[in-house]
């Protein structure tokens, strides 16, 4: 079951085509990584998500119900965590959560209980001091708690963890995976390290399309080409290498990049064994997002 | 019901945290004690003037005042009050657009009409609170210096001004839904008032503006009827909702 599924939303602001028909589709029960670079629009399309802002076509369901501008009955399915929460800075995080329950229905008691709950978990329990005073991470933190309040299907944060330092950073990234039982997470970043820690299925935004989508190991298998480091013990056999074989590179002075498939690297081994190359090391270049966002943005 | 009720309590909490309360109460108090205090004191400043005049050869008549001079005053400075009112309270919605806290409220699945109307009924509530305190407290010493009873019709005026205030925030309301900032929704409200006592300049028409309640004091020293300013009572309240119906649709579609 897809918790979320976008069809061909298009968005321009002006003249410029912000967002080209982007298809998506979010697994229930996943961590979804949406990544793409600054500017590429993944604030634009979960604010369209959430009926902030009016897509110029395309149709986005929340759990089987149709998204309509302006209305909020299918935000009910969703918790929201801005990019720059901001929340009443003359109230308390315990006052702020108490007032989201009453404004959402929940009951009295429970309202309460739960908001202690979510306090305890994003650790703000106990704080006092009005939401004027926070730090960057105590916001982003309540805002996580303010979003799993009424037990969200769905949990969408727009880039929780970019304006942290470390520490801030692994505190979210340790909440989020510590709700993913409860709730299908959706996140935007540009952080790969960040998804490559906590997320299960991922997407790609670039140029306004989804240009790679499905779980983190297909997307880390899929159509890579295998990458192993050859190191030769002198620089001139490195540069003999270079020319017999089209399909290395070099990385450093008699470092060289082989890429292809491993009967690739048998052939070049061959031939290192074949005239006695002295070499230092071969080594399996782990395949990272970086690389393959990399590949993918250069198109 | 209790969502509207959450977003009222947090309104008002805003008020009060954030002193403006305090600040509004203070204005209003002050004009209240005001007019009675400046119709008080006249014949003694007149007095002080009158010396020095006489030093010049000129004789001023001693003066008689009575709650007629507290009541003009009061008619003087409650548009002081009304303009302080709505320069402190122009920013209640725009400061939620700028700094974005609506955006969570409204993704939690409020209603945006609700915004709206929980932010009216607070806005009329506390208009309607600091001017009927301002008026008890001018009647108050009036009753005990002088008599109120030469002034004839003197809730019924009043309560025309009071319906000025509650256009004038109706419109800021409005204005609110439409624009960005505050300083916007100062523009407009101001334009479209002026706009109101414009068309009030016209004889023919002039009956029917709200513009016309502003001279309600006119009732107090009597031989004026009422009944002229029903139409124009009439036309404010039309006037106050329908700006307030407005801006429910607008608010609905406008980017926050
Ligand atoms: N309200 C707006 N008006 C005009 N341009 C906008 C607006 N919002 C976003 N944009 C533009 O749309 C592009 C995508 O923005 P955004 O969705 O915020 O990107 P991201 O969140 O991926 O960094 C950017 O180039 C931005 O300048
Ligand atoms: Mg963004």
């Amino acid at each position: 079951m897809e918790i979320l599924k976008i069809e061909h939303l298009k968005k321009r602001f002006g003249d410029k085509e912000v967002l080209k028909g982007v298809e998506m589709t979010v697994p229930e029960h996943s961590v979804f990584g949406f990544i793409g670079r600054n500017g590429a629009g993944k604030t634009t399309t979960m604010k369209t998500v959430l009926g902030l802002l009016k897509p110029d076509e395309g149709d986005i369901y929340v759990a089987g119900e149709k998204v309509i501008y302006g209305q909020t009955a299918t935000n009910r399915h969703i918790g929201y965590l801005p990019d720059v929460p901001e929340f009443y800075p003359f109230m308390t995080a315990t006052e702020y959560l108490n007032f989201c329950g009453e404004i959402t229905g929940v009951n009295k008691s429970e309202s309460r209980k739960r908001s202690e709950e979510l306090l305890e978990l994003v650790g703000l329990a106990g704080e006092k001091h009005r939401i004027q005073g926070f730090s960057r991470g105590m916001k982003q933190r309540l805002g996580i708690a303010q979003a799993l309040l009424n037990r969200p299907k769905l949990l969408i944060c727009d880039e929780p963890t970019s304006a942290l330092d470390p520490v801030g950073r692994k505190e979210i990234l340790d909440i989020l995976q510590a709700v993913k039982e409860q709730t299908t997470v959706l996140f935007s970043t540009h952080i790969l390290s960040d998804v490559e820690r906590i997320c299960s299925d991922i997407a790609f935004l670039n140029d306004g399309v989804i240009v790679e989508q499905g779980t983190l190991a297909e997307i880390q298998g899929k159509n890579r080409t295998e990458e192993y480091l050859l190191e030769t013990t002198r620089e001139e056999e490195a540069k003999n290498l270079l020319q017999v074989f089209p399909n290395i590179q070099e990385l450093q002075k008699n470092q060289l990049s082989i890429r292809g498939s491993e009967e690739t690297l048998f052939k070049v081994l061959k031939y290192v064994a074949d005239n006695k190359i002295p070499i230092h090391k071969v080594e399996h270049l782990e395949p990272t997002l970086e690389s393959l966002f990399l590949e993918v943005v250069k198109g | 019901m209790r969502s509207l009720i959450a977003f009222m309590k947090k309104e008002w909490m805003e008020q009060v945290r954030t002193g403006r309360i305090v600040i509004l109460g203070i204005i209003f108090v002050f004009l209240g004690i005001m007019n009675p205090a400046v119709a008080k004191l006249t014949p003694w400043l007149m007095e002080l003037v009158s010396e020095s005049m006489a030093e010049m050869g000129m004789t001023l008549t001693a003066v008689q005042v009575d709650a007629m001079d507290s009541w003009t005053q009061f008619y003087k400075n409650i548009p002081i009050g009304l303009i302080a009112f709505v320069l402190m309270q122009s920013g209640l919605f725009t400061k939620e657009y700028q700094s974005g806290t609506l955006v969570l409220t409204l993704t939690k699945g409020l209603e945006r009409y609700k915004v709206v109307l929980a932010k009216t009924a607070v806005l009329l509530g506390l208009w309607s609170v600091y001017y009927w305190m301002c008026y008890a407290i001018t009647y108050c010493y009036n009753d005990i210096y002088w008599e109120n009873s030469i002034a004839s019709h003197l809730g019924f005026a009043a309560m025309c001004w009071w319906l000025v205030g509650i256009l004038v925030i109706a419109f800021m309301v409005l204005f609110s839904a439409l624009m960005d900032s505050n300083t916007a929704v100062l523009t407009c409200t101001g334009g479209a008032f002026l706009a109101v006592y414009l068309l009030s300049l016209l004889p023919k028409v002039k009956e029917y503006t709200p513009a016309m309640l502003m001279s309600s004091s006119a009732l107090l020293i009597g031989g004026v009827e009422v009944a002229i300013y029903y139409k124009a009572i009439m036309i404010a309240i039309v006037m106050s909702i329908a700006s307030v119906a407005l801006s429910i649709p607008v608010m609905n579609k406008r980017k926050v």
